[in-house]
């Protein structure tokens, strides 16, 4: 790794002018991914990233420049060149580092890289069976597997000094039925911030079966009707709809720049008092956990929205310069490729007291989103969007029939206000999240809850 | 750089033979927000992806620490890789082709040469512009990215190809305000011919744009005639391009299979890859394989005439590569839905009762490429007797992509390309059924 004495020259370098902040990134890490489909293991790869950020900035007017070199006179030249942008009389003196720090509250069991790739094999071939022999419709199983050891550096002129170790495996399971007429497809795909032990935490063969059960669930589901109804949206991946609808709209990202329909909203009720939304980015071996954020501050946990009040944005440093406020440890970033920016970790809907035959039986006709897709969320306008991957009727307080190929669409501030039941079932599951710092691993949450009235879009007119 | 070193390694380890794809990138990405330049990012970056045949099975592995002294381990990296894989599918190293097509102006030094500080101006002009363009522009930001690309790919068969493009997006996004009702629109122009950029028209686009759809309500739910303008279709037609790679087709995961010679859209419809285009990085004389590449129309007048193909995908269907061998998959060049001679405005003048969607947004989550299903949001404009009465917002509209292709009534001749040069005209569309209140 770079020495300290290195880093320090070039942070310095990026000094030598009016900027007020230099940082230094270094990422090296070690990814290996299976892929098998057809019942048969098409790619395994072992891909080595590395690579160095270099952030300068003034105010909050920040340059960012990255490059492969790990030479001291590359990384010179680009401390050099980003400083031009804030040229003029220096105003901060050199800088020296402190003791490097290291967090260690995520331990890790079996390090990735220390288990033979044919190990790893196993569990996708496990998964891939066990998908399959759920049923015969289903016609095709395609499984992933991912694992990587990320070890970054943050280095900067705010007495900034630490490491970080963030290791990450996950199991992906996409299998799809068909009956000659029509195809439908169902996926899974737990993960965290474990080595190789994270495969004794869980079934590998039950995770497998729930991708492959939703697949055949939609097969013999019939079209959503479209319409305004309540909606019921179960725990775990449900809590995407939070993550798009809100989530997003409470990043620094977006608030800083007043595009956020929650800008200047700290302290007013976004939501029913029964709502209480938290980001927590301590939680122990979460996925979207880290000892530090990508700016070199300890993760921490944000209580966002508490009984409906808006309670904290999610901040990283330089948004919260714009917004004097400081970083709440929120910014992330997928790789040295991405200059950092105030992102999500593990956020969730806090539990609440119905329990789900509760929030079921008090709903006369409505949509049970048992499973949610993916979604996207515009945060200037905070409308919304996002797939049901499997979903329900309810008629008379009961779960009736499966419909497939609906979409729930309407805006954060207004779903937030009509959330009118939250259970008591919390859970977390996990998800990649785009924006503007790449992609980055992150679970949603939540208990079962409903939303009093909702857009429902499907193929079939309302009944 | 020499690799004749990593070749010999590779031979002594028992690999048959062996290639290296280098990809070197030089980046800028500008962005002004309100005024104040908001992003400024340079970048160098190079990777190299090696692959090698292994007891007939391919190994690879990337890396972004281009360091000759690893070459050791490399080799020892493709040899455990290729070792795990468990498909019989025949893979290849390719010994090239005869000839390959020459293709002009993919670099511009002119772009590539121009000083950052014509290009900071240049973004702080189109933002300017956008600002000033009503005064219910809220929030504007604009955005100047260029990269520059070179690509080597050498290996043990003898093939050596080397490629270089560059090219500029240049667009933004503005928020409009009034009344309390933001609405966003975003555009843009990509070239590499710097004097393609026309600020005032992508700022005043984008601004008439976001500016029409204040105010935007939900519409009656019902099946609806729509205009799909060519932003919007091809967003869609992103979604369901992988329905025409062998790859999907051989793997059972898509509907075209066992469709060719079959009409699957109407005779308005042809749907080209074409790696010719002028000003686009996607073009190029061969392919990450080392493939020649070659103009196809895959829907020929509403006809299905064939599938993307890399080398492994024309072995299995006895057939020859398109030169689509990009990333390790089948991935199409510049495609696009071929302009037809329809006016966007004649047609508008003709809908009697219907919807013009300017935008589907959520089309990673809100489309089946498999089952050709789709459910999304969407914006735009709801028309009557040929006039555009008032914008929409928050409805979703449903359908399936087959269905569709069936039911294009009118193809303008106002191609555009997104992003990623995937691109579209204007369609007219009998009906899709639309969700709202």
């Amino acid at each position: 790794m770079l020495e300290k004495s290195v880093i320090e020259r070039v942070i310095n370098t990026a000094l030598d002018s009016q900027a007020e902040f230099a940082e230094v990134f270094i990422e090296d890490k070690k990814q290996s991914s299976i892929m098998m489909q057809s019942n048969t293991v098409e790619q395994a790869v072992n891909q080595i990233i590395f690579g160095i950020g270099i952030r300068v900035a003034k105010g909050y007017n920040s340059v960012y420049g990255y490059t492969n070199s790990a030479k001291e006179e590359d990384l010179i030249q680009l401390a050099s060149d980003l400083a031009k942008s804030f040229q003029g009389e220096r105003v901060r003196e050199n800088i020296a580092l402190g003791e490097l720090k290291q967090g260690s509250k995520h331990s890790i069991k079996k390090m990735p890289d220390t288990v033979d790739m044919k190990e790893k094999v196993t569990i996708v071939k496990r998964a891939n069976k066990a998908a399959r022999e759920y049923s015969e419709e289903i016609k095709q199983v395609s499984v992933s597997y991912m694992d990587y050891v990320q070890n970054v550096w943050v280095a900067s002129s705010e007495d900034i000094y630490v490491t970080d170790q963030r290791v990450r495996t996950r199991l992906g399971i996409h299998s799809v039925a068909n009956d000659g007429k029509d195809m439908q497809s169902g996926f899974n795909g737990p993960g965290g911030l474990y080595g190789f032990e994270f495969y004794e935490t869980f079934s590998v063969e039950e995770a497998a079966q729930e991708a492959s059960r939703v697949a055949v669930t939609m097969l013999h589901a019939d079209e959503c009707p479209s319409g305004v109804m309540p909606v019921v949206i179960d725990n775990g991946f449900g809590g995407v709809i939070f993550h798009e609808a809100c989530g997003h709209s409470l990043e620094a990202t977006s608030v800083a720049k007043n595009a956020s329909v929650f800008s200047g909203k700290k302290g007013d009720q976004i939501a029913n008092p029964i709502v209480t939304a938290i980001d927590d980015g301590t939680i122990e071996n979460a996925w979207g956990s880290a000892n530090f954020d990508d700016e070199g501050r300890p993760q921490e946990k944000r209580v966002l929205i508490k009984d409906g009040v808006l309670n904290t944005y999610m901040i990283d440093y330089l948004n919260g310069k714009r917004m004097n406020e400081h970083s709440t440890g929120s910014g992330r970033r997928e790789s040295y490729r991405f200059a950092p920016t105030s992102r999500m970790s593990n956020t969730y809907i806090d539990n609440g007291e119905s329990t789900f035959d509760e929030i079921i039986a008090n709903t006369e006709y409505g949509l049970y989103a048992k499973k949610m897709g993916g979604g996207s969320v515009n945060p200037s306008t905070g409308d919304f969007n996002f797939a049901v991957m499997e979903g329900y009727l309810i008629r008379d307080g009961k779960i009736a029939e499966p419909v497939k190929g609906a979409t729930l669409v309407g805006t954060g501030k207004d779903a937030l206000m009509k959330i009118d039941m939250v259970g008591n079932n919390l859970l977390r599951a996990q998800g990649m999240c785009g924006s503007l710092s790449g992609s980055i691993p992150t679970d949603v949450g939540q208990p079962t809850l409903r939303v009093s009235s909702m857009t429902v879009g499907g193929r079939k007119a309302a009944n | 750089m020499n690799f004749d070193r990593l070749f010999e390694l590779a031979k002594e380890a028992g690999i048959e033979s062996i290639q290296v794809y280098l990809e070197e990138n030089e980046q800028l990405e500008l962005s002004v927000f309100k005024g104040e330049l908001e992003k400024n990012q340079m970048a160098n970056t190079s990777s190299l992806i090696i692959q090698g045949i292994y007891k007939g099975k391919m190994g690879r592995m990337t890396t972004e620490v281009i360091d000759l002294d690893q070459a050791d381990e490399w080799v020892d990296a493709i040899v455990k890789s290729a070792s795990l894989i468990e498909s019989q599918d025949e893979v290849f190293i390719y010994e090239g082709d005869k000839d390959y097509p020459e293709i002009e102006g993919l670099y511009q030094p002119d772009l590539h040469e121009m000083d950052i500080a014509k290009k900071i101006q240049l973004a702080f002009d189109l933002e300017s512009k956008m600002a000033k363009a009503d005064e219910r522009i809220d929030i504007s930001q604009s955005m100047y990215n260029e990269v520059t690309k070179r690509v080597l790919i050498q290996n043990s068969k003898g093939l050596k190809l080397e490629k270089r493009v560059n090219n500029a997006f240049v667009g933004g996004q503005v928020v409009a305000r009034a009344d309390g009702d933001n609405r966003s629109a975003f555009d843009y122009e990509q070239s590499n011919v710097i004097s393609d950029f026309n600020l005032d028209e992508i700022a005043e686009k984008m601004v008439t744009k976001a500016v029409s759809l204040l105010g935007a309500k939900s519409i009656k739910s019902s099946p609806y005639e729509i205009i799909l303008t060519n932003d919007a279709s091809a967003s869609l037609l992103q979604a369901y391009a992988s329905m025409f790679s062998a790859e999907s087709v051989q793997k059972g995961m898509s509907k075209l299979s066992d469709k060719i010679g079959q009409t699957i859209a109407n005779d308005l419809i042809t749907i080209v890859d074409d790696p010719f285009l002028a000003k686009s990085p996607r073009s190029g004389a061969f392919d990450d394989e080392g493939v020649k590449t070659q103009h196809k129309e895959l829907i020929s007048s509403g006809t299905l005439k064939g599938y993307l193909h890399n080398l492994k995908t024309a072995k299995k269907a006895d057939s020859t590569s398109t030169g689509n061998g990009f990333r390790g998959g089948v991935v199409p060049t510049n495609f696009y839905i071929q302009p037809g001679s329809s006016k966007y405005d004649e047609l508008v003048k003709s809908m009697d009762k219907g919807m013009i969607i300017t935008d589907l947004q959520g089309t990673h989550s809100g489309t089946n490429a498999i089952s050709g299903d789709f459910s999304l949001q969407a914006s735009g404009y709801y028309v009557e007797k040929g006039e555009i009465v008032k914008p929409v917002a928050l409805i979703t509209v449903a359908g399936n992509y087959l269905s569709l292709l069936q039911d294009v009534e009118a193809v303008c001749d106002d191609l555009k390309f997104a992003y990623n040069f995937i691109g579209s005209p204007s369609l007219k569309i009998k009906s899709l059924a639309v969700s709202g209140e």
